[in-house]
């Protein structure tokens, strides 16, 4: 029932950002059909009205091309990029998911597993330097813009060190060789740093801030009283209900490691979804950007939802 | 720094920063001299930090402080401009929502549910270059040019859903206590109960929730410019590190382009957490 409801919640939420898509990108500036031609002269009324009716264009906003189009997103059909001439979205876009799952993924890994327990230990030894030094360096790495971040490496270990190159991978699709595979990984570190201390960063912080709030509650003295352990009371009975608030924070927090992502991915030319939405954003290529737009919120709905399906395993209370 | 903070200094220093980037927002002139363009650019091109240019220029010679300090009245601006609409709507909302109950107020979150989800940053990067180019870009609205006005708008109709659904409990928790239920009784109207009863209790909430809203426009403005949606002739921090970004001065090691303006960046967001983290523990010590 409850995760019923929370799937009927989030594809009710999906459908209403496909619409919300509709009717922005139906306000956008210029004609359909003049973005379709571009400047071409000697349009006839009789030949504009053609291409209006080959598109689709001639028939009430609602429902029908609102119809037409619910049915085309349903079937993946995006549509054709204006930037890209000829290609369709999903063309253009496909292969610029691979490099952002990646670099996103990877970083995020790393980013929870060191974050979170740097700040379980912070918060659990309060005053320690270990908690000094993290929160500290937690509260400045949260602090900066994650693409500032970027370029501050960049310039550290690019331009001074030189131990990387400073440009991005530029030709990810052509790589067929283990050489080839290691100059990339080689690449990659810089740009998977960044966003991973940025949210490390973010983790320590939320998780220091769990840590200690729980270890107030009464179960934590009681299982002190009982002799246990201070890293047995840790592990099992604080960082378990410490773990709930981090699930929700993260869940409405994807937006904002989002945001870092597109950011760091134009400092590193890195060719992924980020970089391409700020290409769609500058050319105005307003299919890829209903496209990239609805992919980036459909993503946000999902990754709530699995926070909501995650809450629920790991706080049994909440379903019932 | 943790243990500064405790000692109060970290918020007296906090405090110093904040007064020093406001007063730079406010008379940059008089500090550093007009703002520098092309034509009035003082020194040569990406030379690094000297005793005339201290902190160095950019890439067509503009002196990088002179910029730093006029980008302060901007980043400010946008960021004051953006929160107060944004607390606005969300205390607006959530004011309602609390205090109708029921229907109205299920409806009224699962709007706020939805604004909550939406990627706010991918939202704005959508509507800016759309805005921009069906308004003018000519003139100024209180001091801040049109595409300017386009970003607080898009960020404060991003970001109010968080405030709504706090001033929304909060409402709720104070709406079943005794004075509301007194007020009631004697015939005060709901507009009164909501202005003389219900918002004065809220607003230590509202104001530890207005630092955060700030410090979360700062970031949008910041990243929104850094992809090219600041305005050129009113440069923001994040507009600066655009043109550094552009003039690929993190590869050329043009350190003092790019640290300058995202340091001034992390100061501001830095001094807002500590003066947030002050709110509470200073109201704690009042009411005992």
């Amino acid at each position: 029932m409850f995760l019923l409801r929370k799937l009927a919640s989030a594809i009710l939420t999906i459908f209403v950002i496909s619409a919300l898509g509709f009717f922005i990108f139906r306000a956008m500036p210029g004609d359909p059909e003049r973005m379709l031609i571009g400047a071409a002269q000697g349009i006839t009324p009789e030949l504009l009205a053609q291409i209006r009716a080959r598109w689709g264009l001639d028939a009430p906003l609602f429902p029908d091309q609102f119809l037409s189009y619910i049915l085309s997103l349903a079937r993946g059909d995006f549509g054709y990029s204006f930037k890209f001439r000829g290609e369709t979205v999903l063309g253009v876009i496909g292969p610029r998911m691979m490099p952002t799952l990646l670099f996103v993924g990877t970083a995020q890994v790393i980013a929870m597993v060191v974050g979170l327990w740097i700040g379980s230990r912070a918060g659990w030894r309060q005053g320690s330097i270990l908690d000094r030094f993290g929160s500290s360096l937690a509260l400045a790495a949260y602090g900066m813009p994650t693409f500032w971040l970027g370029m501050l490496l960049l310039i550290v270990f690019a331009a001074w060190l030189s131990w990387f190159p400073v440009t991005g991978l530029a030709n990810i699709e052509q790589t067929n060789n283990f050489q080839q595979w290691l100059g990339i990984a080689w690449r990659s570190v810089l740009p998977i740093a960044t966003l991973a201390i940025a949210q490390t960063g973010q983790y320590v912080l939320l998780m220091r801030a769990a840590v200690v709030e729980v270890s107030k509650e009464d179960f934590v003295t009681t299982a002190r009283a009982k002799g246990i352990g201070s890293n047995a009371v840790l592990r099992r009975h604080v960082t378990p209900n410490a773990r709930l608030p981090i699930v929700t924070l993260i869940s409405l927090n994807v937006g904002f490691i989002l945001a870092g992502a597109i950011t760091v991915e134009t400092v590193f030319s890195w060719p992924g979804l980020g970089l391409l939405t700020v290409e769609a954003m500058r050319a105005r290529d307003y299919p890829v950007m209903q496209a990239l737009f609805l992919i980036f919120a459909v993503s946000i709905v999902l990754a709530n939802l699995v926070a909501d399906l995650l809450y629920a395993r790991l706080d049994p209370r909440v379903s019932r | 720094m943790i243990c500064l903070m405790e000692l109060g200094l970290g918020r007296i220093i906090a405090a110093l920063v904040l007064g020093a980037v406001i007063v730079a927002a406010l008379v940059p002139t008089a500090l550093v001299g007009p703002l520098e363009n092309i034509v009035t650019a003082t020194g040569a091109p990406m030379s690094p930090p000297s005793a005339a240019h201290w902190l160095g220029t950019d890439e067509v010679g503009r002196d990088v402080l002179n910029l730093t300090v006029h980008s302060a009245r901007i980043t400010m601006l946008v960021a004051l401009f953006a929160s107060s609409l944004s607390m606005a709507l969300g205390t607006a909302f959530g004011v309602i929502a609390g205090y109708a109950r029921g229907t109205t107020d299920a409806l009224m979150m699962r709007v706020a549910d939805f604004f909550l989800v939406l990627p706010a940053f991918v939202l704005a990067l959508v509507l800016a270059p759309l805005a921009i180019e069906m308004g003018g870009a000519q003139g100024t609205i209180m001091g801040l040019r049109p595409t300017l006005m386009v970003t607080v708008i898009v960020i404060g109709i991003t970001s109010w859903a968080g405030t709504a659904r706090i001033v929304r409990s909060q409402t709720l928790s104070l709406r079943s206590r005794p004075f509301v239920d007194r007020a009631r009784v004697i015939g005060a109207s709901h507009g009164r109960i909501i202005c003389r009863h219900i918002l004065p209790n809220l607003i230590s909430l509202i104001v530890a929730n207005t630092i955060l809203t700030i410090v979360a426009a700062i970031w949008i403005e910041t990243a929104l410019s850094f992809v090219g949606l600041g305005d050129p002739f009113q440069p923001s921090w994040g507009t600066m590190l655009f043109y550094a970004q552009q003039a690929g001065s993190a590869g050329a090691g043009a350190w003092w382009y790019v640290v300058t303006p995202g340091f001034a960046i992390v100061l501001v967001v830095v001094s807002l957490y500590s003066l947030s983290h002050a709110g509470p523990v200073a109201r704690r010590r009042k009411t005992t």
